[in-house]
């Protein structure tokens, strides 16, 4: 599993959950914030997480990892931030 | 009526429900904070209420009767067998309880956390109904408001969100309306009670009330205001797990 790879799943992620919002194709850098740049509400980072997890969850447990940030550090979470720590969960290292 | 709820599902283990509080609350308070918690020994239910986060718009329904009658259906829908522990944040506290005393023997533990008396002395509605939407989002937590200024996509959705909620639902006369619970049924409520009240908090005196009339009731003060699931999640993460895993 490469950066590119999980930045491709989590576009088409994201873009389901924008779905109506959306004018055109998504595209996600590293940099994008889900709260700041895509405006998500709590209630569709809940759906985003639920999608990471349904597709990776043989790896990962990402709702374990985000429940061990603060509020405020959930709002300024970047897509590289979820990329990151995927990789990382994946590869076996501690998340 | 029934409708039809969002339901997020974490976990293996004996079965607890979430219920979170009306207006600004939605399984997302849960979900960061207190369902990864107890997830490793617990199956934990988080669903939102009728009319909040991703359930139906529900035009009406807000008492608590129909509302204790949606988490029956959820309970039933989850296949979750006898006995359930409940935690419930403000009103959702008081739709546990109501649940408690309509089906005795099917709830376990009890966590209420913040729960406004008489109902409709609920901190986030009395801001509503003397500020409308704009008096409501003054009383939110620091992040979650700074989250919701600006104007942009979020903002509005939850603005139209609390719109719906505030102005065409009937969630605010159905609360108003709303007779206090019986303080003699509740004091017949054999479950093992954990009161859990923001130091800050409008609630105190509720809390103190409610801790006082349950025959198997521990209150614990946490810091900060009304807001604790999010405001102190570690708190309430630390206090919740210890209570329900004893």
């Amino acid at each position: 599993m490469t950066r590119a790879e999980i930045l491709d799943a989590l576009t088409q992620i994201v873009s389901e959950i924008l779905a109506d919002d959306l004018e055109g194709d998504l595209h996600l850098t590293m940099e994008t914030s889900f709260s700041h740049d895509l405006e998500l509400e709590s209630i569709e980072l809940v759906a985003l997480a639920e999608a990471v997890q349904a597709r990776y969850g043989a790896h990962v447990d990402f709702v374990a990892w985000l429940s061990e940030l603060q509020l405020d550090q959930i709002i300024e979470l970047t897509v590289g931030d979820v990329v990151d720590y995927v990789l990382r969960a994946s590869s076996g290292a501690p998340g | 009526m029934s409708i039809e709820h969002h339901v997020v599902a974490l976990g293996q283990g004996p079965p607890v429900v979430l219920i979170h509080g009306l207006l600004v609350g939605s399984v997302a308070q849960w979900y960061f904070t207190l369902a990864p918690a107890l997830a490793p020994d617990h199956r934990v239910v988080c669903y939102d209420l009728r009319g909040h986060g991703r359930s139906a718009r529900a035009p009406s329904g807000y008492d608590l009767g129909t509302l204790a009658l949606d988490l029956a259906s959820v309970v039933r829908d989850q296949g979750l067998s006898a006995p359930v522990d409940l935690v419930g944040h403000s009103y959702g506290g008081l739709i546990a309880l109501t649940y408690a005393l309509q089906h005795p023997g099917a709830v376990g533990r009890l966590v209420l956390v913040d729960v406004p008396l008489p109902p409709g002395g609920h901190d986030w509605l009395i801001e509503a109904v003397e500020g409308g939407v704009e008096g409501l989002l003054q009383a939110l937590p620091g992040p979650v408001r700074q989250a919701l200024s600006g104007g942009g996509r979020r903002a509005r959705r939850t603005m139209a969100r609390l719109g719906f909620l505030i102005g065409q639902s009937s969630l605010i006369a159905d609360v108003l309306a709303q007779e206090p619970l019986s303080d003699e049924a509740l004091a017949r409520l054999p479950n093992p009670t954990l009161c859990l009240v923001g130091e800050a908090s409008r609630c105190v005196p509720a809390m103190a009330h409610l801790a006082g009339l349950l025959p198997s009731a521990r209150l614990q003060p946490v810091p900060g205001g009304h807001f604790v699931p999010t405001s102190e999640p570690d708190a309430l993460q630390r206090h919740v797990v210890e209570f329900l895993s004893g």
